[in-house]
């Protein structure tokens, strides 16, 4: 190497090897830091207030070329598109109007069993601006955060059922951990017969799964499953997977079934946030079962 | 290994000599292409480009970056990647290390050559990210990220070819030829 000018003739430093385990020890450090205690958020959330702005920009070259591409869409396509659409709307107007009535005979249901209502739910609209460029994770970044009134581990739903949850809010964006996340979770229904486990996520894309399932609990493929709204997180009734398969104990005392989540889990470009109305009226209303069969999972 | 090498520099690279600007200027700039929108389909190929930079500059000029940038770069891919803090941190101090440990030899080669002797490091970065993070117990890992290596030791010679005309390297290169 060439020295550069200014460079002195001695040089009092500590050596490569020294500086080296220096910070080595200061990486792992941190990293043990980051990984059991949630302590550097203010160190993450500070570099990232530098990060994001810089990312909004350099995205926006993209956005445009991407309107320009759109603009060119064939009519053809347009015209499909639209019929689709239209059928689509209509699926979805008889669907709603089916939801009316249940909804209302629902409530008179609750009215009937005395059971608390559920505690409402704000809907907050959020485009996923970026998927979290890390390999052992499934999260994605949305364009809504705490000034929009998004806190930590409210439910992100779409169209057709759940996607996951916040678990971390800057500013303007937050980060939603996707069902699919190997160390999320929903609480959920069958809703065949009422059976309540536990889905969580595989680490994949597509599979979600039922760990330590009974062994002799009535679960078969094809089953469908709601959140069961007894975590006070989730809302009751929101669709969430459909079991695949079974598989038997072999190894196990628990049987452990697959799942294909119903949801668009990483899917679509918007999501829906449900932000709790008022989040000082929500005293955990627990939709208490009344103490059900002991041997029914939570 | 070029054998006519002078001791001192010599043409362009004495009147252009590499500087701090130049160095974060472009430390900053690869940072920014990490940070493009890339998509989805195709991320786990998109090679770590402040990586590059910093091996290209201890490289080329190891007083003036070195194991605090490497270090400083490391904490904002982190942030940036949203993995655990201190992950690419430690990857880039220890790729960093390596090359400084070897710089003499490598400074040697021209870019060409030294593809073959950065594989290891630029391979060895992401499987060192991949095996801390399978180590601290991330669950399952997806194995095509190593790809990001890969395709960061093919992208060395034309990137390092680029830099060395943008930064005022090369004119000396030519102004060697010409005088043999």
């Amino acid at each position: 190497m060439s020295p550069a000018p200014s460079a002195p003739l001695f040089i009092r430093e500590m050596g490569l090897p020294a500086r080296f385990s220096l910070y080595v020890l200061v990486c792992l450090f941190l990293l043990a830091l980051d990984a059991r205690y949630s302590t550097l958020f203010g160190l993450r959330a500070g570099l990232n207030a530098i990060i994001h702005p810089a990312q909004m920009v350099l995205a926006q070259p993209w956005e445009w070329l991407q309107n320009v591409g759109h603009f060119f869409v064939g009519h053809g396509e347009l015209v499909a598109e639209n019929t689709r659409l239209k059928q689509q709307q209509d699926i979805l107007g008889a669907s709603v109007r089916e939801h009316a009535a249940v909804a209302k005979e629902n409530a008179q249901l609750r009215a009937l069993l005395a059971l608390p209502p559920r505690p409402g739910f704000n809907t907050l609209t959020g485009e996923v601006i970026e998927a979290a460029p890390n390999p052992f994770t499934r999260k994605v970044i949305i364009n809504r955060g705490s000034s929009q009134g998004v806190v930590a581990g409210v439910p992100v739903v779409d169209a057709i059922g759940l996607v996951g949850q916040v678990t971390r809010v800057y500013a303007w964006t937050a980060e939603v951990t996707l069902l699919t996340d190997r160390d999320q979770g929903a609480p959920v229904q069958n809703l065949r017969n009422g059976l309540r486990s536990i889905v969580s996520g595989q680490g994949s894309d597509n599979q979600l799964e039922v760990r330590f399932l009974d062994m002799h609990a009535d679960l078969q493929p094809g089953d469908l499953l709601y959140t069961s709204g007894i975590d006070g997180v989730y809302p009751a009734g929101v669709p969430v997977a459909r079991v695949i398969k079974v598989e038997q104990p072999r190894h196990t005392p628990f049987a452990r079934a697959l799942c294909q989540p119903l949801g668009g889990v990483g899917k679509y470009r918007h999501v829906v946030i449900l932000v709790p109305a008022e989040t000082a009226a929500k005293p955990t209303t627990k939709i208490l079962a009344p103490a059900k069969s002991p041997g029914a999972r939570p | 290994m070029n054998m006519h090498k002078p001791l001192l520099p010599q043409g362009a690279e004495l009147t252009h000599p590499p500087t701090r600007i130049k160095v974060y200027v472009s430390l900053i700039l690869a940072f920014a292409l990490t940070l493009l929108p890339w998509s989805e389909t195709y991320r786990w190929l998109v090679p770590d480009f402040t990586l590059m930079a910093l091996l290209y500059w201890n490289i080329r000029a190891p007083r003036l970056a070195g194991l605090g940038a490497a270090f400083g770069f490391g904490l904002l891919s982190d942030v940036a990647r949203g993995v655990l803090i201190g992950l690419n941190a430690l990857a880039f101090c220890a790729a960093t290390f390596v090359v400084l440990l070897v710089q003499r030899r490598l400074a040697g080669f021209d870019a060409t050559r030294q593809t073959l002797q950065l594989a290891p490091i630029l391979l060895g970065k992401e499987l060192l990210v991949l095996a801390i993070g399978l180590a601290i117990g991330r669950g399952m890992v997806d194995w095509r990220w190593l790809a990001a290596g890969v395709v960061a030791t093919l992208l060395w010679s034309p990137l390092a070819w680029l830099v060395d005309r943008i930064t005022g390297r090369a004119s000396a290169a030519v102004g060697q030829q010409a005088s043999y």
